[in-house]
């Protein structure tokens, strides 16, 4: 770094010089674009470096934290063996459909464990596919505001 | 008959006392014309919406000045003086007698004084910060690249106007309009021009809004012929999230280096990045709400007005006016092209990851050049959002160009 901003002092131009030479525009343009260049990439590097820092920080931290849940469970698990089989069954995998995000998943899953647990039933997951030709939600919302029992 | 004598002769002296009188003297029908012009940047303005912001104020201070003796601005108490103060005793030929300004100046005089000293740019970057979310750069670094490589068009320019034998001052100032960043425009423009020079902050000012109002015209269709169908269709993942104290070291992080690399991006970055430490500080909220909306808009009105109001026909209606218009667009493409086209060596080097369409987000001009970016994309597949994508490469772009104007203010000297 430290060599090209040296290297500044020979570019100077002053600030009513009309007739720049071919050199030096040439080295006014390189200059720039290098060392614009150069400070960006420092960035980059900087940038990229914290963000490894932070994640693996933030791995180790949920790696913790998962590794408590698991003991947590597991403690449970040993007051109350019996229901264990009927997890593993019910957290078997659903089928999901490629090109559902992991999110929409999350969301969906956790509106059923909603209605789930405010119905007082255990209800799963079993999988999530694209619904074609389907009315759209707002017609839906439209068809049960207008079919439903006063 | 005395009586209507006296009447007359004072109805005569009114008459010529009056603006309407200035418009018949030397070089009077210049001002009608910037008149109208600026009538015509008011329509533009309130009917067509383009960045009325800042256009409503410069129009209106484009009319105030060019009324004839409302003596609200006068150009004359801003040229360089040549003066050898006592205390140095070296000649000092870029000498501003403020205490005349300050003691004659009509209000826009002292409204100018802010962009002279190179006061209210800084400050806009500050409400800049305060308003910007550098999340999407965090999450992909890569972007800076791209927010470099669009700073391309503010060197090729200063070629072209080197070309056209203009002067060194006058080359940065006109290249630094293809970063597409009013502020940092001004603040360039306003270090580096003197009264040697043929054209003078407002021109350029006046330049750079209008290709920023202009960046929805000016870059799809460069976008498109540089890019082929299946490289706008790339569709790109989600970005990861970054974490809270990510985007608090952050503005500290850029302000450090920038800072210590090119000292003269200083003012620029560190102001931004200021606003934007308040911002994610979390603990500041009344102060960055004041940056971002009642500071800013203050800044906003002085600034406007008081460019506009450096618009006097006399100093705009010149040849090099148009010189400016003509080289202010090339320098604007070419830094959209050039974004373009490290977006599609991204695009090879990713394997196909990357859209090359982010890469005209790198000329600063935000939101709108990561509207255009998303814009574009969606035409090819309506579900892609690139806009994320492109505030990466956006953002990159205020930091670039605030960098590159810190090495033209280093490279000519005033």
């Amino acid at each position: 770094m430290s060599e090209l901003l040296s290297s500044a002092p020979r570019l100077m131009l002053k600030g009513t010089d009309s007739d720049l030479g071919g050199g030096t525009i040439t080295s006014v343009v390189i200059t720039g674009v290098v060392v614009v260049f150069i400070g960006l990439i420092l960035l980059i590097i900087a940038v990229s470096v914290y963000g490894k820092i932070f994640h693996s920080l933030n791995q180790r931290k949920d790696a913790k934290a998962k590794a408590e849940a698991e003991a947590k469970i597991r403690e449970a698990a040993k007051g109350a063996p019996v229901p264990e089989a009927k997890v593993v069954s019910n957290t078997a995998a659903p089928v999901i459909e490629d090109g559902i995000e992991e999110e929409i998943v999350a969301v969906i899953a956790a509106a059923i464990a909603a209605m789930g647990a405010a119905s007082g039933k255990k209800l799963a997951l079993r999988s999530i596919k694209t619904s074609k030709g389907a009315r759209s939600a707002w017609a839906n919302a439209g068809i049960s505001e207008n079919t439903r029992p006063f | 008959m005395g009586i209507i004598d006296s009447f007359l002769d004072t109805m005569a002296d009114l008459a010529s006392q009056s603006g309407f009188a200035g418009f018949l003297n030397d070089g009077g029908w210049k001002n009608i014309i910037m008149i109208l012009i600026s009538f015509l940047f008011m329509y533009l303005a309130i009917a067509k919406g383009f960045e009325p912001l800042l256009l409503l104020p410069i129009s209106f201070g484009m009319l105030l000045t060019n009324l004839p003796f409302a003596e609200m601005y006068h150009p004359e108490y801003w040229e360089y003086l040549e003066n050898v103060p006592e205390r140095t005793g070296e000649l000092n030929s870029h000498f501003i007698d403020y205490s005349r300004i300050l003691q004659h100046g009509g209000l826009l005089d002292i409204l100018y004084c802010g962009v002279k000293l190179q006061i209210y740019p800084p400050l806009i970057f500050l409400g800049i910060g305060a308003m910007t979310d550098f999340g999407p750069l965090i999450a992909n670094p890569k972007s800076f690249l791209l927010g470099a490589a669009a700073q391309g068009g503010i060197f090729f320019t200063f070629v072209g106007a080197a070309l056209l034998n203009m002067t060194a001052a006058e080359c940065g100032s006109i290249a630094i309009i293809g970063g597409a960043d009013g502020p940092t425009a001004i603040y360039v423009s306003s270090k580096l021009l003197s009264k040697t020079d043929s054209i003078g902050v407002g021109t350029i000012a006046l330049a750079a809004y209008t290709y920023m109002a202009l960046v929805p015209i000016i870059q799809p269709p460069i976008m498109r012929a540089l890019t082929t169908k299946k490289e706008r269709s790339v569709v790109m993942g989600q970005l990861r999230s970054v974490s809270k104290v990510e985007k608090l070291l952050f503005p500290i992080l850029v302000t450090v280096i920038i800072s210590l690399m090119v000292p003269s991006a200083a003012p620029l970055v560190g102001m931004l990045m200021f606003g934007n430490l308040l911002k994610e500080s979390g603990c500041c909220d009344r102060i960055a709400k004041t940056a971002q909306n009642e500071l800013m808009n203050i800044i906003t009105i002085f600034l406007g007005v008081s460019v506009g109001a450096t618009t006097r026909a006399d100093k705009i209606l010149t040849f090099s006016f148009g010189k400016v218009i003509l080289l202010g667009v090339i320098a604007f493409s070419i830094g959209t092209a050039c974004g373009i086209l490290l977006g599609k060596l991204m695009y090879v080097f990713s394997h196909g990851k990357i859209n090359p369409l982010i890469g005209s987000a790198g000329v600063s001009a935000v939101p709108m050049a990561a509207r255009v970016s998303q814009k574009v994309g969606q035409e090819e597949v309506p579900t892609n959002y690139l806009l994320m994508h492109a505030m990466g490469p956006n953002v990159a772009g205020v930091i670039g160009s605030a960098v590159a104007a810190g090495v033209l203010l280093s490279i000519v000297q005033v």
